[in-house]
């Protein structure tokens, strides 16, 4: 470990020449920044991640049963286990997608679920992202510097193998390949995650295209190659859904492929991941998790959520409004570590005024109880101090089966203070060590 | 009583300069439908492009191509004959979504203080009906002051707007009332431009209701396409490369075999 220490500074010259960055609006402002890397590894247990990663799984298969719900049958809406408007009313649910099932069934491919590991020993999951998650490239470009850098290191700890995302990433595409080849699409090397674009393509024997490497004819996507175009069986692409077809979605988007959503709705290409995923990742939708789980697995859900409360209830309602200076409220439009306002740190006035506002749009926001997770070391120049961290965990959903990845971005916030680790606020990132036995 | 009437609808695009990859989606072909059956239906298009024909989420007809050559015009041209008759129509599904707001139908302040009093009304005709009275009561018809970004709140803001913004405003206000309401493409009896309105589902049944005209939207109304909004069933939308101007003529005629 004390080898990985000394070569820190050297690990973060070589992600700074790889572009190893991360974008970040500040004061409306869009900045580009290195995301800083901390040597010291978080190291999960290998019976930890054995919970882990059955817990992980269950709750991506069971979110990819609820999309394919909602924008089918309806069942879980019908039986009135989730309200209807929480659907509805989600900026993330689209009308484009209702009848469609996407090919092998599979909404979200590649699943960054967010948890943190409470004082307590247990881990409670604070987010799904299904949408375009970003962030595994992070850990698997740091291990191979490591590897590189201090190759002893893992000779000597029993650390599990994390080079097969690549081959993961690559076997979930071709699952749900409808024939063709499989595309990281890409809106530019000016984009803040250009370095995972082009290094999860890389990583996959995927070819990495932009915009103007695409085109739609008679509902089938092709991809213009120097010797001929070819035709495209599953696109893993890495733009958000409103941008990703003009006719079908934002008119004024330059960056997508026109008629791409005719090419997918006639089952003639994957979309990795599936359009109307934000209808699942909702913050709104977080709280039914567990009662998705129980729905469609008649299992009990192994990853706790954070205790939640949802203001659209009236027994939650009055439960927030009687303790709103202890919990955390999160505006469930808002992604990024943004819209995240913790009841302690307001003033009298404000508490006042969140009061209004919850009264007056209750299901705009969900309150937590705020976890005391556990801190880990880093290091500030050569001391050694202790910040919250979070992990963001890798699971791939392929046709035939759903895999967690053992491995992840372990992300920390530098302040002090905060309890905020989201990367677009300002944190640094630690390599996750799951440990083989 | 049932009708049979013969519509043709033509959309000519006229650009100042050569464009290429020019990829449209149209939905101007009706479909069958409750009231609404089609005898038959053809699309002829200028340049002659080949297209594919789908159906999107709400079971609108689409024609879906592209033409990569350079044009500086396309012109498309559906005509056809359509069979209506609302005097048989059965029970038809509701759809939840048509009961919430969607981004052009977003109602505020102004449009829940007019929907208040209106909600109270038991009997759901009727308060379809004072809903459309409320709308007609406060608009002036007044073309060229809105455009197609214009939401439902904007256009009752400013007291005036064409058929869309009647038709948005009009859905905000009856999902506000608690009622499932859908927007409507398509062309009336009579000649001139492509028509919007809306249909409220009443008693099982999706029934026509035209909030500029202020009147039932009947059997002299061919239904093109239905989504929450105008956004969701554009009877046109394409996009090209070349820096062109576009200019575009809409001709339109309807009329009883």
């Amino acid at each position: 470990m004390e080898d990985l220490i000394r070569h820190a500074e050297q690990i973060n010259r070589q992600l700074a020449r790889h572009g190893v960055k991360f974008g970040i609006y500040k004061n409306g402002t869009f900045k580009e920044r290195l995301f800083p890397f901390d040597a010291i590894p978080r190291v999960i247990t290998a019976t930890e991640w054995e919970t882990l990663s059955r817990g992980l799984t269950q709750r991506v298969r069971a979110l990819n049963l609820f999309l394919r719900d909602i924008y089918g049958e309806k069942k879980i809406l019908a039986d009135g286990v989730v309200p209807e408007e929480f659907v509805y009313r989600s900026p993330g649910y689209l009308t484009q997608c209702e009848g469609i099932v996407p090919p092998g069934g599979i909404y979200s491919h590649i699943s960054g679920i967010d948890l943190v590991k409470g004082k307590d020993g247990n881990w409670y999951v604070l987010e799904d992202n299904l949408r375009i998650p970003s962030g595994a490239s992070y850990p698997l470009i740091a291990r191979r510097l490591c590897r590189r850098c201090s190759s002893d290191t893992f000779r000597h700890n029993a650390v599990a193998d994390n080079r097969q995302y690549g081959e993961l990433l690559r076997r979930t595409l071709d699952s749900v390949n409808t024939g063709g080849i499989n595309v990281v699409f890409t809106p530019g090397r000016y984009n803040a995650a250009y370095f995972e674009h082009a290094f999860l393509a890389e990583q996959s024997g995927a070819v990495l295209a932009e915009a103007g490497d695409l085109y739609v004819r008679d509902d089938v996507l092709y991809y213009r190659a120097t010797h001929g175009d070819c035709r495209v069986g599953a696109l893993y692409r890495r733009v958000s859904d409103e941008y990703m077809d003009p006719l079908a979605f934002e008119p004024s988007s330059l960056i997508g492929i026109p008629n791409l959503m005719a090419a997918y709705r006639a089952g003639n290409v994957a979309v990795v991941n599936a359009f109307g995923n934000g209808a699942a990742d909702d913050k709104g939708i977080y709280y039914f998790v567990p009662k998705m789980v129980r729905y469609y697995l008649g299992e009990e859900a192994i990853l706790h959520n954070a205790p939640t409360y949802l203001p659209f209830y009236e027994e939650d309602r009055r439960y927030v409004l009687d303790h709103l200076d202890s919990l955390v409220i999160k505006d469930v439009a808002e992604a990024g570590g943004y819209g995240v306002v913790f009841g302690s740190k307001l003033s009298r006035a404000e508490l006042d005024k969140m009061r209004d506002t919850i009264l007056a749009q209750p299901r705009r926001f969900i309150a937590q109880e705020v976890i005391d997770f556990e801190d880990l070391p880093i290091m500030e120049g050569s001391d050694r101090v202790e910040r919250k961290a979070d992990l963001r965990a890798f699971v791939l959903s392929g046709a035939q089966e759903t895999v967690a990845w053992p491995s992840g971005l372990t992300r920390f916030s530098r302040n002090p203070d905060s309890f905020i680790v989201n990367s677009s606020q300002g944190g640094g990132f630690k390599d996750t060590w799951v440990l083989s036995h | 009583m049932s009708r049979v009437l013969a519509f043709s609808y033509d959309i000519a695009l006229a650009f100042d300069k050569p464009v290429t990859n020019h990829s449209f989606v149209l939905r101007c072909l009706p479909a069958d439908g409750p009231g609404q059956r089609v005898l038959d239906a053809a699309l002829t298009l200028d340049p002659a492009a080949p297209c594919t024909d789908q159906r999107d989420s709400f079971g609108n007809r689409l024609q879906i191509g592209r033409i990569d050559e350079p044009h500086t015009g396309f012109h498309y041209r559906a005509a056809g004959t359509v069979l209506r008759d609302d005097t048989a129509r059965t029970p038809e599904a509701d759809r939840p979504l048509f009961r919430y707001p969607s981004a052009f139908t977003m109602p505020d302040d102004a449009l829940q203080a007019v929907a208040a009093p209106l909600a109270g009304i038991q009997n759901p005709r009727a308060r379809a009906w004072a809903l459309l009275e409320a709308v007609g009561a406060h608009m002036r018809y007044t073309p060229g002051v809105t455009g197609v970004q214009t939401t439902a709140a904007q256009a009752w803001a400013l007291g005036q707007g064409v058929c869309q913004d009647y038709a948005h405003i009009y859905l905000a206000l009856a999902r506000l009332c608690g009622l499932s309401a859908r927007y409507v493409n398509g062309l009336p009896e009579g000649e001139g431009a492509s028509h919007a309105w809306c249909e409220v589902w009443l008693d099982g049944i999706w029934t026509g209701i035209d909030p500029t005209r202020g009147r039932w939207a009947d059997e002299g109304y061919i239904r093109f396409c239905v989504g929450r909004d105008f956004a969701d069933c554009p009877i046109e939308r394409g996009v090209f490369l070349g820096g062109a101007n576009q200019c575009q003529t809409v001709f339109m005629k309807v009329c009883q075999q």
